[in-house]
């Protein structure tokens, strides 16, 4: 969300040209005009799920709440269903993303070693699978025979390693220096061992980076939902937010409750507002570790 | 040789059930279950049948279904357990190709619009073949004479795939709610007005309800008093419902309707190209007056339909597109924006034109339910019969009918003296518009009666037996003051004929309704511009178009 926010310190020291400055003031205005147009959807949301139905309807909300209240929020919370899909989903997010980083690490660090003659023929195997899938039926028919369809497993284990996020950890782990590992192995390591205590120890930056995309990755997905999980129960609350936004137009039913209508008028934005409410707030923590992790893993190769 | 064998053995079992359709219908008995016409079905063993279900997340699917709803009381009576395989309704077409694509379909593939894309793979059964053993099924076929209807259904080997819903006769669902009020208020009294009002007059009428809101103050001259909605950025491009339902007028297919803007002329038994006849320019032109007369508001044909919601919510619009799931929703919100008792409104008849009396909807046919080839593999024909003639009764036995839309009598629903149903105390029912208190129990929710996977169509009393007085009047009338157009013979394409008459049209309708619109909204003139566009029709092939299906239907004609 925030990531255009360029660093934009200068130091005092160094001698700054005029076009530089110009540059540097229209490149500050350019930048908050794309904040500015990124961030207010999302504000707008927040404000519209806040307001009374009069008003949204109306019309009259921008990005500060009219008529302020929760009665949307009370009802998706005393429902208790939202909460439970929500919870599917940080089961499956912190379960997928610790398996995928699991994963993905032990593949890229094979590859990354050149001296292991196998990697010429492996390699080009995982670079495959970025640009050939077998497709969603033979997916559909490969989980069902497997007897995974409507298991947490289908939904995890199609995406556990991106072969994107392989190349990346792997360029990082190549730019590791080769003497730390072997001062280790000295040190009477195996070489899992240098793997465990050395090397990750040493990619917190990839990791951190790793651990962000996997995370929006397994949070945002409702496709594999789609694919395979049959039972309602087991939904991540992406598709359950899918389903909402779906579906909300025939919901007005004249038998709902007396709140209906003002449910009805934002229960998309207050579902979309908490779907992305806890992404938001990890962001900023691991934002550091985004932007090395990203270059670190950009300029070796 | 395998299927040489197959139609023997189905010839041998005509023959068989016609002997059995002589000696009369009711209870029969075949090995191991009952059934027949009005016969409850019934399995001596207990049998399971896999089945899909399109849930909708606005009541989806409980424990309780199974535990003591409908799916209980449909096992209670036949002894038929559902294997159900329950598919999020806004993903119930992808979900259900993928599955039958992937071989992993249900046996019974319920809520199915559009059948053509199993036809040629071999996933889905040719049910035309075995409808002879379903007694509720054909004696619906044959009470209202659904064959033409049935005989639209059918794919270039004669053969149709899909069992209809099937409608006694069509319902005229969509219409306009007037403010009658503002009406009343420029000194038309709608209700008087409405049994031949054509579209000229009521263009007319609306010019002096403008004038009547203009001078209250309730709008502007600049202002439009019509701005609809099933119309805009949420439809194809085609105008959508309010096109379908001027068109229909007219007696050409336009917005929703349009289909390859081929129409039948019973007089020389012909086929024509519509969308540029005569008719046509009579109905843009009448459209796009009203634009150009203040009153129709062009954002109409881009605007989402929430926004044209709020207009006539807030009062600013004299009147709007809306349907019998709707209209309550219309009103409540109204009241929410004007309060109860500060508007009035008139759900009226749609307007005709001089030469037709047509109402728009005239299909008697429902979506449908898909057999799987699956299902004939493996139960075997013995036991595929008998399968069917369980969905038989679950979808065209009265029994079930009720069943399904209402609960069980006495339980959650009671037959008045009048021969009307209502729902005992303590229930209410959104899925049936049937309001009630906070604390009543909604039987949809609760035990999944009143869902839409069950019951398509129906006799028209079946079909009304939950209306609100409201929209059964307006049935009855538009019923009363409207004909019912008759049904465009059906000419079966083969494949190859398929594929071109597609070729052909999907440029060709793109065409029309952009033209349609630039018309109505006054970017081309009509009576400038219109020989343009029937060349640009014809630049598109809508002769060649026409001129085969009219090969075609000579052809098949006789067949």
């Amino acid at each position: 969300m925030a990531k255009k926010k360029e660093d934009m310190y200068i130091p005092r020291r160094i001698h700054v040209s005029a076009a530089y400055r110009t540059f540097t003031v229209f490149n500050t205005i350019l930048m908050i005009v794309i904040s500015a147009v990124t961030l207010y959807p999302f504000l707008y949301l927040v404000a519209q799920s806040f307001s009374s139905e009069r008003a949204i309807v109306a019309g009259e909300v921008g990005i500060i709440p009219v008529d302020f209240n929760v009665t949307t929020y009370v009802s998706i919370f005393k429902k208790g269903e939202f909460f439970h899909f929500y919870g599917n989903t940080i089961i499956y997010s912190v379960v997928g993303t610790f398996l995928s980083l699991l994963m993905s690490s032990m593949l890229a660090y094979p590859l990354s070693k050149k001296e292991l003659r196998l990697n010429k023929f492996i390699g080009p195997f995982v670079i495959f699978t970025m640009y050939f899938g077998g497709g969603m039926i033979p997916n559909f028919v490969l989980m069902t025979k497997l007897g995974l369809r409507d298991t947490v497993a289908s939904f995890i284990l199609p995406g556990l390693i991106g072969t994107y996020y392989v190349i990346l950890m792997k360029s990082f782990f190549q730019s590791i220096p080769r003497e730390l590992e072997e001062a280790g192995q000295i040190d009477g390591l195996t070489q899992i061992g240098v793997f465990f205590r050395i090397v990750l120890p040493l990619s917190k930056a990839i990791i951190a980076t790793m651990t962000l995309f996997y995370m929006v990755g397994y949070w945002n997905n409702w496709f594999n939902a789609f694919l395979y999980l049959d039972t309602r129960e087991k939904w991540p609350v992406a598709y359950h937010l899918k389903q909402i936004i779906s579906g909300t137009q025939t919901s007005n039913d004249p038998g709902a409750t007396a709140d209906a209508a003002q449910i009805s008028a934002n229960i998309k934005s207050c579902s979309m507002v908490l779907t992305a409410a806890p992404l938001i707030c990890i962001y900023p923590f691991i934002q550091k570790y985004f932007v090395q992790g990203m270059m670190l893993g950009g300029v070796k190769e | 040789m395998k299927k040489r064998l197959l139609s023997m053995a189905m010839a041998s079992a005509m023959v068989a059930s016609m002997a059995v359709g002589a000696i009369g219908v009711q209870a029969e008995e075949a090995e191991g279950y009952t059934y027949g016409l009005n016969e409850t079905f019934y399995s001596e063993e207990p049998v399971t049948y896999s089945i899909m279900f399109s849930d909708a997340s606005w009541y989806p699917m409980t424990e309780t279904w199974k535990t003591e709803g409908i799916f209980a009381k449909i096992q209670e009576l036949t002894n038929v357990t559902l294997d159900i395989t329950s598919i999020d309704s806004g993903d119930y077409d992808s979900k259900k190709a993928l599955m039958i694509n992937a071989g992993e379909a249900s046996y019974i593939i319920p809520k199915t619009y559009d059948e053509s894309a199993f036809v040629e793979g071999g996933a889905v059964v040719a049910v035309s073949d075995w409808v002879q053993y379903m007694p509720n099924y054909t004696n619906f076929v044959e009470t209202y004479s659904m064959q033409p209807e049935l005989k639209t259904l059918e794919k270039a080997d004669g053969k149709y795939y899909r069992l209809p819903g099937m409608l006694e006769a069509p319902l005229q669902d969509y219409t306009f709610l007037l403010r009658k009020d503002y009406f009343e208020g420029a000194g038309y009294d709608v209700a008087a007005l409405e049994q031949d009002w054509t579209w000229d007059e009521f263009a007319d009428i609306l010019a002096d309800v403008k004038a009547y809101m203009v001078e209250q103050g309730i709008v502007t001259e600049e202002d439009y008093i019509w701005s609809d909605l099933w119309a805009g950025s949420e439809v194809d491009g085609s105008g959508g419902n309010l096109l379908k339902l001027v068109g229909a007028a007219y007696g050409v297919p336009s917005g929703w309707a349009v289909g390859n803007g081929v129409e039948y002329d019973a007089e020389t038994d012909q086929f024509y190209f519509a969308s540029t006849s005569e008719d046509y320019k009579a109905y843009v032109t009448l459209m796009s007056g009203l634009v150009k007369d203040g009153i129709l508001d062009p954002e109409t044909f881009t605007q989402d339909n929430q926004t044209a919601c709020n207009k006539f919510y807030r009062g600013e619009t004299a009147l709007l597109s809306v349907n019998r799931s709707q209209y309550t929703s219309w009103l409540a919100n109204m009241d929410e924006q004007l309060g109860e008792g500060n508007y009035e409104t008139y759900l009226c008849v749609i307007p005709k034109s001089d030469k037709h009396n047509y109402m728009p909807e005239n299909i008697r046919l429902e979506n449908g339910v898909m057999i799987a080839q699956k299902a004939l593999d493996e139960l075997g024909e013995e036991e595929f019969i008998k399968m069917l003639r369980f969905v038989d009764w679950l979808f065209y036995s009265d029994e079930a009918y009720d069943l399904v839309k209402w609960g069980v009598e006495g339980e959650t629903y009671q037959v008045n003296e009048d021969g009307t149903k209502s729902l005992l105390d303590g229930y209410k029912c959104g899925g049936l518009g049937i309001a009630g208190e906070e604390e009543d129990i909604d039987i949809r929710l609760q035990w999944g009666y009143a869902g839409g996977n069950y019951y398509y169509g129906g006799t028209v009393a079946q079909m009304s037996d939950n209306f609100i007085p409201e929209i059964m009047d307006f049935v009855n009338r538009m019923n009363e003051y409207r004909d019912v157009k008759p049904l465009n013979p059906a000419y079966t394409a083969n494949e190859d004929e398929n594929e071109q008459l597609n070729l052909w049209k999907t440029p060709l309708i793109d065409n029309v309704n952009t033209w349609t619109l630039q018309f109505i909204t006054g970017v081309m003139d009509v009576e400038a511009d219109w020989d343009a566009y029937v060349a640009s029709c014809e630049g598109l092939n809508s002769t060649s178009m026409v001129d085969m299906i009219n090969d075609i239907y000579a052809r098949t004609k006789g067949e």
